[in-house]
């Protein structure tokens, strides 16, 4: 798994790419653990390069979505491919997720209140 | 068709006995294989060596290509990670709530904060229809339910390959089928190989993607369900149409085994 943390039109965004497993969960847990405490809102997660993503990463995100909606934050996934969106469909995690097709999409949601 | 596990010349005895007749066969990856057969087969032996329970005589059992029968312990347990398997009894630690027998696994092989783990506990039972029930113990569940958690425990790491011995055994009709649109889900969402030993009809014919079939320690069939409902195998035929075996023990043997010569 490779994480980088950017800023894209002045919001903080995790790109991540490769293997989201139970090896590499510990890192993004850290890294996304240490911008919620910092009350970072919103939080975008771009899922394009992601090959593969197991259920220690999908659980990483259930915490961080409990962590950030503690401050009525917001998370957003972005770029999620199919086969990763399906594994999200079947935890019926879909709906309890935001999540956009682009990152425009997801900073035009942020205008659109 | 890629594969998932290849099996090559392997024999196997226990004592002086040959249980597995030099047998070769291969399970593809992302589909649901049945190895089936009567009782004392070896399909049950089959399935100890293909999780390297047990060593064989002779042969070779590839898993991604590498053989796991010459493997040392600590590389067959980095094999085992990738691997699920639910036990006839769904062996679950009985002083343990099920939240922490489905945890176990996870927290023996990774270094997740337990915060997350408990997340996955619960998506794992959730998944097998437990919901709810992870401050229970196993005695205060019912057969179908003990075997769901087996479940949720084998799927902990998230499996590659998951086993399943003889996951219908003891359990009524209705559940049983939950149980196997259980197993349809598995491959289809997560596409995982499944290999499930039974000898249980129609969870072969709700289940079965790829059938290998073992008589007295030899494979008579291996291929899809529609070829073995058509095939002509004489021992298929009698399986398949549940029919009885004739005894045909003529009266000097018959002395000669109860006289004990």
């Amino acid at each position: 798994m490779k994480l980088e943390i950017t800023d894209c039109k002045g919001i903080k965004m995790i790109a991540l790419s490769g293997e989201v497993d139970m090896y590499t969960s510990p890192e993004l847990r850290e890294e996304m653990m240490n911008l919620i405490r910092r009350r970072t809102s919103p939080l975008f997660v771009d899922f394009s390069g992601v090959s593969y993503i197991d259920s220690s990463g999908i659980a990483t995100f259930v915490e961080g979505l409990k962590g950030i909606m503690s401050y009525n934050g917001k998370l957003k996934l972005v770029g999620i491919p199919d086969r990763i969106m399906e594994i999200f469909n079947f935890s019926k995690l879909d709906r309890v997720f935001e999540m956009y097709g682009s990152i425009d999409d997801a900073l035009n949601s942020l205008n659109s209140f | 068709m890629e594969n998932a596990i290849e099996v090559v010349g392997l024999v196997t005895h226990y004592g002086d006995r040959e249980i597995l007749k030099n047998i070769s066969l291969s399970i593809p990856k992302g589909k649901t294989t049945v190895i089936l057969g009567g009782s004392g087969c070896g399909k049950s032996t089959l399935l100890r060596h293909l999780i390297g329970l047990l060593k064989p005589t002779r042969g070779s059992i590839l898993i991604n290509g590498r053989d796991i029968t010459v493997m040392k312990e600590s590389e067959l347990n980095e094999v085992r990670k990738k691997f699920g398997m639910l036990f006839q009894g769904a062996a679950l630690l009985n002083s343990l709530s099920i939240a922490d027998n489905v945890a176990l696994p996870v927290k023996e092989h990774t270094r997740l904060e337990d915060s997350t783990i408990q997340i996955m506990v619960r998506m794992k039972l959730d998944l097998v229809g437990l919901s709810g029930f992870g401050g229970f113990f196993p005695s205060q569940l019912s057969g179908g339910m003990k075997k769901r958690a087996g479940i949720a425990r084998a799927m902990a790491l998230d499996p590659e390959i998951i086993f399943f011995d003889e996951p219908s055994a003891g359990l009524d009709p209705v559940t049983a089928a939950g149980l196997d649109e259980l197993i349809l889900k598995l491959r289809d969402v997560f596409k995982m190989t499944i290999v499930v030993v039974t000898h249980e009809l129609m969870s072969i014919f709700m289940i079965a993607d790829y059938v290998i079939m073992l008589d007295a320690g030899s494979v008579i069939f291996s291929g899809t369900l529609e070829e073995l409902k058509a095939s002509g195998h004489p021992r298929i035929k009698m399986f398949l149409d549940r029919q009885a075996e004739n005894e045909n023990y003529n009266p000097e043997d018959y002395l000669k085994i109860i006289a004990g010569e």
